[in-house]
């Protein structure tokens, strides 16, 4: 049977789908499943620096689909985990140089012979976009609990309903704090916002950027409290029912709310 | 804690007309721009601009993130937005009809993307044109780019003279960033602004210091600014810290303004002493990149 194939996406840059991209592919692999992650970030890739393998990529994905390579010399295997490994970026195309026909066979190929074929989305809603939905059957949305991000996340919401491709979200960088202190939206306002279907919600934490620049998936660490986090995502896509962590309060933020029904 | 909704569509407003002694000057297009997405680049555009305006500069902001717009949000003026970019551009509106003027300052326009439209539909030639348009009416024309190096990032490179590239101190921005900087025209000298420092973490070593970061771009650093809460905070309210006079990352915009106004300005204090040096930094630019 093929494996899952799923895009990770945002619309707006800089909430956190490399991140979650290299972390969730992470966590699966450690509950035993076969992960391939794809970076379609042609021209500035960087999924290959969070996950610490940059300096091993011989071969990248457009090399792939112009046939200089086959696939499986592409695919970098994460030495942590064995079950995990990734397809880079080339860094120094543009995203023009591949269409969504030839990004969905290769996405299709990889899923033969895995159980989680993660898609890292570039930002914006360009033509890296559209590649990047082709060869996905469905799709994790990454916010953050700021307006502008939600704003574009609704926007991308819309696309992917056009496509027809089932979505459920994660919520990154939460601060309960500023929840309480009212000064942040909510997980609930969010979902309310985007009316999505809740798939994991990831509180705000700065080893976060310590361990990304150090290229070490932050699940590696399980001590980190991000790590069971992770975890418990790999856990809700792998079917199960694992109740959501309450460290946020319903803050009443329904005048933001509006702002965005305005826009 | 929020300020109220405008429910009310503002009149019309005005633009100010050259006066006697700009005849002559044109003003400058700078365009604020990236790589990488979330790093801040409407929120700096935001500010600077907001900053640019208090010092009596004639200032027009720029959407050019068509589709995923947010700078009216930054600035509070959403509701107000009647035109966008590509009304002006396929000539349903005049330019006056476009611009909306900013509550808080008489000096400061905005004039936002469309945000049901692609970037696909903007035409580069038009775009160039209009940006030399808004030059002949204002000092500063500051363009909002998308993240990414694609279309949208071409159309907002396009009409600009000047590059501000915004880096957090993050080994994926500053490889994107020094992407970016290949990309503009040769004879630019792009300046930078590092966003997001938290001082703490570089003195520990887990974040990257500013010399890091520059010792990779090696370009003029035009600012930095400090990581701190009420950033978003201020986002998500539409007040841009530029305008209070109380927040001391208000004071490094108003700095950045006043150095673009071509004032001397101390360098940047927000800087500690480079302690954490990344080795891994060198080596991701060594790669086959």
């Amino acid at each position: 049977m093929s494996g899952r194939r799923i895009v990770i996406t945002s619309g707006k840059g800089g909430v956190g789908k490399t991140t979650t991209t290299a972390n969730v592919g992470a966590a699966l692999a450690k509950r035993g499943r076969r992960v391939v992650l794809v970076d379609t970030d042609i021209g500035l890739r960087n999924l290959d620096l969070v996950l610490g393998v940059e300096k091993r990529i011989v071969f990248d994905l457009v090399e792939v689909i112009e046939g200089r390579c086959q696939l499986r010399q592409a695919l970098i295997k994460d030495k942590r985990f064995p079950s995990l490994s990734m397809l880079a970026a080339a860094q120094t195309r543009e995203k023009e140089a591949v269409s969504g026909e030839q990004m969905k066979r290769v996405i299709e190929e990889l899923a033969e012979n895995a159980d989680y074929v993660l898609i890292d989305c570039p930002a914006g809603i360009e033509h890296g976009f559209r590649n990047a939905l082709a060869g996905a059957t469905e799709a994790i949305v990454v916010t953050t609990p700021e307006v502008s991000a939600i704003r574009d996340a609704d926007r991308v919401v819309g696309k992917l309903a056009a496509a027809s491709l089932p979505l459920r979200l994660i919520v990154n960088r939460v601060r309960p704090e500023m929840v309480k202190s009212g000064d942040m939206m909510s997980v609930e306002d969010v979902c309310d916002i985007l009316q999505a279907e809740l798939l994991g919600i990831v509180p705000d934490d700065e080893e976060i950027i310590d361990t990304t620049n150090r290229g070490e998936p932050i699940v590696l660490d399980d001590q980190n409290r991000l790590a069971a986090v992770y975890g418990k995502i790999a856990r809700r896509l792998d079917g199960e029912l694992v109740p959501f962590t309450n460290f946020e309060t319903p803050g009443f933020f329904g005048k933001l709310i509006n702002r965005l029904k305005v826009g | 804690m929020m300020r109220a909704i405008e429910t009310s569509i503002a009149a019309p407003d005005g633009v100010p007309e050259p006066g006697p002694q700009s005849v002559t000057a044109r003003g400058r297009a700078i365009v604020i721009t990236s790589g990488k997405g979330g790093v801040g680049k409407t929120t700096t555009t935001a500010n600077v601009g907001a900053a640019l305006a208090a010092l009596g500069k004639r200032v027009v902001l720029v959407d050019a993130d068509v589709g995923l717009r947010n700078l009216d949000i930054v600035l509070g003026l959403e509701s107000r937005v009647k035109y966008h970019l590509l009304d002006v551009l396929e000539e349903k509106v005049t330019l006056d009809e476009a611009l909306v003027r900013d509550k808080r300052s008489e000096t400061l326009y905005l004039l936002a993307a469309a945000q049901t439209r692609e970037k696909e539909d903007v035409v580069t030639a038009q775009m160039k044109a209009l940006v030399e348009q808004l030059r002949d009416r204002f000092d500063f024309v500051l363009i909002d780019c998308p993240a990414g190096i694609e279309m949208g990032f071409k159309n907002a490179v396009a009409g600009a003279q000047h590059a501000i590239v915004v880096c957090t101190p993050e080994v994926s921005a500053v490889r994107d960033a020094d992407r970016v900087v290949g990309l503009l025209p040769s004879d630019w000298r792009p300046e930078l602004i590092v966003n997001r420092l938290r001082p703490q973490l570089v003195k520990k070593g887990k974040m990257l210091s500013v010399d890091d970061v520059n010792g990779i771009l090696r370009l003029p650093l035009l600012g930095v600014i400090a990581d701190e809460p009420g950033v978003i905070v201020a986002s998500n309210r539409g007040e841009p810290l530029a305008l209070d006079p109380a927040s001391e990352t208000g004071a490094a915009y108003r700095a950045i303004a006043a150095k673009l106004c071509g004032q001397n300005v101390p360098a940047p204090t927000v800087n500690v002493p480079s302690g954490g040096f990344f080795s891994k930094l060198g080596s991701i630019f060594g790669g086959r990149a």
